[in-house]
């Protein structure tokens, strides 16, 4: 379709006749962004049609933001998480030459260099503002909120993990955005039971709350049990919240149809069960990691959720074959069960529990040491719509099991076999799973180029392949990779110690390959790396710890093609302070760099080369020994443009 | 030990035990029979609100007491008022020194009879028990009433005593406490009309083991006397609560009376003169006059005097009989005329305790001479408010957008949610507005912003940067190094970006963070 397009956008006169309205239509039917682009490259006419029709982008660069932001008048959703380097003299300079009356979506994640005045700016710009996200910019506090709180038909904002919110910021928020339907206040550890019961009376419209991390009380349950249209809360690892509060909560309206209590750790089944009681429309029950033991009421009370309930996390919950008969019983329309690292799972109780729930579409027996290929056997006989199987550290499992899924399950997407020593016979017959798209292979060390080379053969539309530890994998087999599964986009291959430069020769083929981790192939060189970076254009995050061969070559070929490179370990590889100096001045996407042990480097390097990457970088990794000699004026500078430095301490080890 | 003395007395209340109020009916009766005289002004002054109260008593008393020697006229007689009586505290004058000595006289005369008629009676019939046990009842609490009248009498004759039952004469409070009479019958006593002139002072106030003759009549009779009070009282069964004591450190957050909704009548009102509410204490040493504000004081006080104070029935709090009934239901009048708490006032609402009265009268009338030294501004009239204050004076302001501070973040929230449109104000929430409206001239302030907001170091502490300050962003040569620096002129272009655009002066801070500040204010 795409080459189709190009060709026919290539021809030039002919499309120039369609109206604008007409190659909109063609466009928005273009779903690759990579074709899009070589439409607008081709044609005039596809270029003004994108322009006018365009609704959404993500900016990678602050230089180009005015520019195209006047360039897309018609822009609905602004996505400047990735843009480098930005802040707010260039935030609000793009947003003062631009028509941006449209905007109703902005994603400012991790933009830790915009503060207050960039937002006032943005909310000034954009009357329509409908969400912003500003999640992880770790620097904001009340000011930026209240900023952002000028938008008065805000109805999504997620704070989450904005660290200097207070309940002051979000009273800003309440009382200025009253039609807030979505808000994430996870890790925002200033807020207590005062603003979240503000909350509660300002913002009747809320449906999705997320509480998670917060120091909040049962309190905060009771005032959130007003919110009659809350349909989605989460309160992950909220440790002062217990069953007195599911209870509180369980006596407002019979709303709820997401309950995330993971990991708080006061919550009993009791309290579930009360929960339960008073919201029996329940969809969604997270309870990962807070369970202790599996209470009767609890287990009665799940069955009066039949109906409805289709998600159940239990993780780490002690369940014997007869509770999971229960669950089987009593919730048939289960699409999703997590049973990671629950103790006393076996074949006996998996083969009750699916015996049942035929709907089953995502099964996590992460850890579930017991099991084995009688487990799969039932899933596979009972389970035909099974899409996501997570089986790492099943060890008793083999072959004979995964055949019989591959058999029965043909939409399998996903499966994690990490450290279940599965062979090349297994791969044999995963290879039957043509819509395969993630395949988790680390630690299985007896997969070799001919079990991968099945998985090539097959699995076409694979996007994540992970061979942590898989040391049997040699070049060969990243040159079946690279012929037959064109679409990956993260690739592991640490610890694979037999792979040279003539394998990364091959994944320079992968060209939408975004994430490769090649830690500690001691083997690969620059020139392995020219060939990765020249090829995979698309790259964003590379890992090169332990590369004891990369010299200043691989990075100057990172310079010179790595382009969109926003993350990079490149701790104990041969590098010297020119090779640093030159990639981190040259990479305009690059934000995390970790450098710890580069022994080659100078001191006038390191402070030379993030002198040059100043305004950019959100996050480095570095020796605690460099603190004391670089310049404390780089690091204030550094911490003013918004970048944490995490200075470990730890001896230089060579390992292999 | 005072607290403790305090706390003790006060569970002891609440459990209803043998000890049950002791201090407190000390108090009770020590407000009663200290505040003597307003009571009667009360009583004559509300007939319609006391007497129902009362009348009953008398009932009870004449049937049991006066009916077998006695006249009726003497009933009736205690419903007329006594013009002499009505006025004790104006200044001293012959007249009303003459009807209070002829008034004293005359209730000697009715011990006598009393007296005589029991003594009669012993010799006649052996029986009879309880009615001799009245009689004597009503000799104790005629001779508390004489004691008190001549006390009072003779207070008045100091020209500067205005008050003089309380506040100049230690003694009869102390007495009035260590009698324990019940008021009601002080008050009978009172209203008895005067009609001879011999002033004779019994000499039993003198003698010095009176106090235990007193103790001990009292404790005879006390039961009988309680029982009298019920009747006193017929409906004030809800009401009956014990009256805490006066010295009692818990503070009234409100004058008290508010919400109980008693029906006029249903209580005794009493109402406490200035002086008296003002007086600083409230037991007094019989001998020494020194005062205290607790009865436990006291009686560690007395052990100085002697020997006989040493005793343990003396140190001893004074127990209560476990049959005893609860005070009738008293309440309590401002002196302040028009006040609301005033019983004078059309909407009157009675203050509950002593210490509500105490803290209205001094919160309501009087002057403020309590100064917070912190803020120099706070001003109390009552040193717990003071202190209270003190407490959280200096903290952190609470500010919602209309300007309203406040002392606590929750009471700014619930403000907040409450009215529509209020925000919380972010601490520089004023500065801002300043920077908008007048850029250029507030640039100084919005340097100093960029310093202290924008740039906030925020992995300053993690980090660990010693005396990071905060000043270097404010000067703008402090970004120089990023946009002039010549090492890397050479090897990249890294800041041309910023020169690209720099027709605007967004994009480029170094150029001066004032500049930014006009910019946006124009846009």
């Amino acid at each position: 379709m795409s080459e189709e397009v190009q060709r026919y956008g290539g021809g030039g006169g002919g499309v120039g006749a369609l109206s604008l309205d007409l190659l909109g239509q063609v466009l928005d039917r273009v779903r690759e962004p990579r074709d899009r682009k070589a439409c607008r490259l081709v044609s005039r006419a596809f270029a003004r049609a994108e322009a006018a029709h365009r609704r959404a982008l993500r900016v990678l660069r602050r230089e180009p933001l005015p520019r195209l932001l006047r360039t897309f008048p018609a822009l609905e959703r602004l996505d400047l998480s990735a843009c480098a380097s930005l802040d707010d003299a260039s935030l609000a300079a793009a947003l003062a030459g631009a028509d941006l009356a449209g905007i109703r979506r902005v994603c400012l994640a991790r933009a830790n260099g915009v503060g207050w005045r960039g937002l006032d700016a943005l909310v000034a710009a954009c009357p329509k503002l409908e969400a912003v996200d500003l999640s992880h910019c770790v620097g904001a506090g009340d000011r930026e909120v209240a900023a952002v709180a000028a938008a008065t038909g805000l109805r999504e904002l997620s704070l989450e993990k904005c660290l200097g919110v207070t309940d002051m910021g979000l009273a800003k928020v309440v009382v200025g955005c009253p039609k807030l339907e979505k808000l994430s206040l996870k890790w925002c550890r200033e807020i207590s039971d005062i603003g979240i019961d503000l909350l509660s009376k300002k913002c009747p419209e809320l449906r999705s709350l997320d509480i998670s991390y917060l120091k909040v009380g049962n309190e905060s349950l009771r005032s959130i049990s007003s919110l009659e249209k809350l349909e989605e809360l989460a309160m992950v690892c909220c440790s002062c919240i217990d069953d007195d509060g599911l209870e509180l909560l369980s006596k407002g309206s019979n709303s709820l149809q997401s309950v995330d209590v993971s990991r708080s750790d006061h919550v009993t089944s009791q309290g579930l069960a009360s929960l339960i009681d008073g919201h029996n429309f329940l969809q969604k029950l997270n309870a990962a990691d807070c369970l202790h033991e599996m209470g009767q009421r609890f287990l009665t009370n799940l069955a009066k959720l039949k109906e409805t309930l289709t998600v159940l996390r239990l993780d780490g919950l002690e369940v014997s074959a007869s509770v999971l008969q229960a669950i089987g019983e009593g919730c048939n329309n289960l699409v999703e069960i997590s049973l990671s690292k629950c103790n006393g799972v076996t074949d006996e109780g998996i083969s009750s529990l699916v015996a049942r729930c035929s709907h089953l579409r995502v099964i996590d027996l992460t850890c579930c040491h017991l099991l084995t290929d009688n487990a799969l056997d039932s899933i596979a006989e009972n389970c035909k719509m099974v899409e996501c199987l997570r089986l790492e550290s099943c060890s008793s499992i083999s072959e004979k099991g995964l055949e019989q899924i591959a058999i029965c399950c043909p939409n399998l997407k996903e499966i994690d076999l990490t450290d279940c020593r599965v062979n090349d016979a297994a791969l044999q017959h995963l290879a039957k799973c043509s819509e395969l798209l993630i395949l988790k292979l680390g630690l299985c060390s007896s997969v070799s180029d001919k079990g991968l080379a099945f998985i090539s053969s097959n699995c076409g539309k694979l996007i994540e392949l992970d061979l942590y530890r898989c040391t049997s994998v040699t070049n060969d087999a990243l040159a079946a990779l690279a012929n037959g599964c064109k679409k990956i986009k993260m690739l592991n291959l640490c610890y694979c110690n037999k792979i040279t430069d003539s394998g990364l020769g091959h994944l320079g083929s992968l060209e939408e390959l975004t994430n490769l981790e090649l830690r500690c192939l001691v083997r690969i060189t620059g020139i392995g790396i020219s060939s990765v970076a020249i090829g995979c254009k698309n790259l964003i995050e590379l890992d090169l710890k332990r590369c004891y061969s990369i010299d200043d070559a691989g990075l100057w070929a990172l310079a010179r093609y790595a382009l969109n490179l926003r993350q990079l370990t490149i701790s104990y590889c041969q590098v010297t302070g020119l090779g640093l100096c030159h990639l981190l001045s040259s990479l305009r996407c690059l934000q995390d760099v970790k450098m710890v042990h580069l022994s080659w480097v100078s001191i006038e390097g390191f402070e030379m080369a993030l002198r040059a990457a100043c305004g950019r970088l959100k996050k480095l990794k570095m020796l605690s020994g460099l603190k004391s000699v670089l310049s404390p004026e780089l690091l204030q500078l550094l911490q003013a443009f918004g970048c944490r430095i995490r200075w470990v301490n730890k001896p230089l080890v060579y390992k292999d | 030990m005072e607290s403790g003395l305090g706390r003790s007395s006060e569970t002891s209340l609440k459990a209803s035990s043998s000890m049950a109020s002791n201090t407190s009916r000390n108090t009770d009766l020590d407000q009663q029979g200290g505040h003597f005289n307003s009571m009667d002004q009360s009583c004559f002054a509300r007939p319609s609100q006391s007497f129902p109260a009362f009348s009953p008593l008398f009932g009870v008393q004449s049937s049991s007491l006066y009916l077998p020697d006695d006249n009726e006229a003497k009933i009736g007689n205690q419903f007329e008022p006594n013009p002499s009586l009505n006025n004790p505290t104006v200044d001293w004058d012959p007249q009303v020194m003459l009807s209070n000595l002829s008034f004293l006289e005359q209730k000697i005369k009715q011990v006598k009879d009393i007296v005589q008629s029991m003594s009669s009676r012993e010799s006649q019939v052996a029986g009879g028990s309880s009615e001799v046990q009245a009689k004597q009842q009503l000799v104790t609490a005629d001779l508390t009433c004489i004691i008190i009248q001549l006390i009072s009498t003779a207070g008045s004759l100091l020209p500067s005593m205005k008050n003089p039952l309380l506040s100049s004469n230690p003694a009869v409070r102390h007495l009035s406490n260590t009698l324990g009479s019940p008021m009601a019958f002080g008050s009978s006593c009172n209203q008895r009309p005067s009609s001879n002139n011999d002033a004779t002072i019994p000499d039993i106030t003198k003698t010095p083991d009176y106090e235990e003759l007193m103790n001990s009549l009292n404790s005879t009779t006390q039961g009988e006397s309680d029982e009298l009070m019920k009747c006193q009282n017929p409906c004030g069964g809800e009401g009956s609560e014990p009256i805490p004591m006066e010295d009692h450190d818990v503070k009234e957050s409100d004058d008290g009376g508010e919400g109980e909704n008693l029906p006029p009548g249903s209580y005794v009102v009493l109402q406490l003169e200035k002086e008296e509410i003002l007086a600083p204490h409230t037991h007094f040493c019989l001998i020494c006059g020194k005062g205290f504000k607790r009865d436990a004081n006291l009686r560690m006080h007395m052990r100085g005097h002697g020997d006989e104070y040493k005793t343990p029935a003396a140190l001893a709090k004074p127990s209560k009989d476990s049959s005893s009934e609860p005070a009738p239901v008293t309440r309590y009048s401002c002196p302040y005329v028009g006040c609301k708490r005033n019983k004078e006032h059309r909407k009157f609402q009675p203050l509950k305790t002593i210490l509500c009265v105490k803290n209205h009268y001094k919160r309501s009338h009087c002057d403020k001479s309590y100064t917070c030294s912190r803020c120099n501004t706070k001003k109390f009239s009552v040193i717990a408010d003071l202190k209270t204050h003190e407490k959280h004076c200096g903290r952190d302001k609470w500010l919602c957008s209309c300007g309203t501070t406040f002392s606590r973040k929750d009471k700014l929230f619930g403000h907040v949610a409450l009215f529509q449109g209020h925000t919380p104000a972010l601490p520089m929430d004023d500065v801002k507005v300043t920077g908008a409206s007048e850029q250029s001239q507030d640039s100084e302030a919005m340097n100093n912003m960029v310093g202290s907001i924008v740039y906030n170091f925020p992995g300053s502490s993690s980090d660990d940067i010693p005396n990071l300050d905060m000043k270097m962003a404010d000067d703008t040569r402090y970004f120089s190094p990023l946009c002039i620096d010549p090492c890397f002129g050479g090897l990249d272009d890294f800041t041309r970006p910023g020169f690209d655009i720099s027709e605007n002066p967004f994009s480029f801070l170094p150029s001066g963070s004032c500049s930014f500040e006009q910019q946006n204010g124009d846009s």
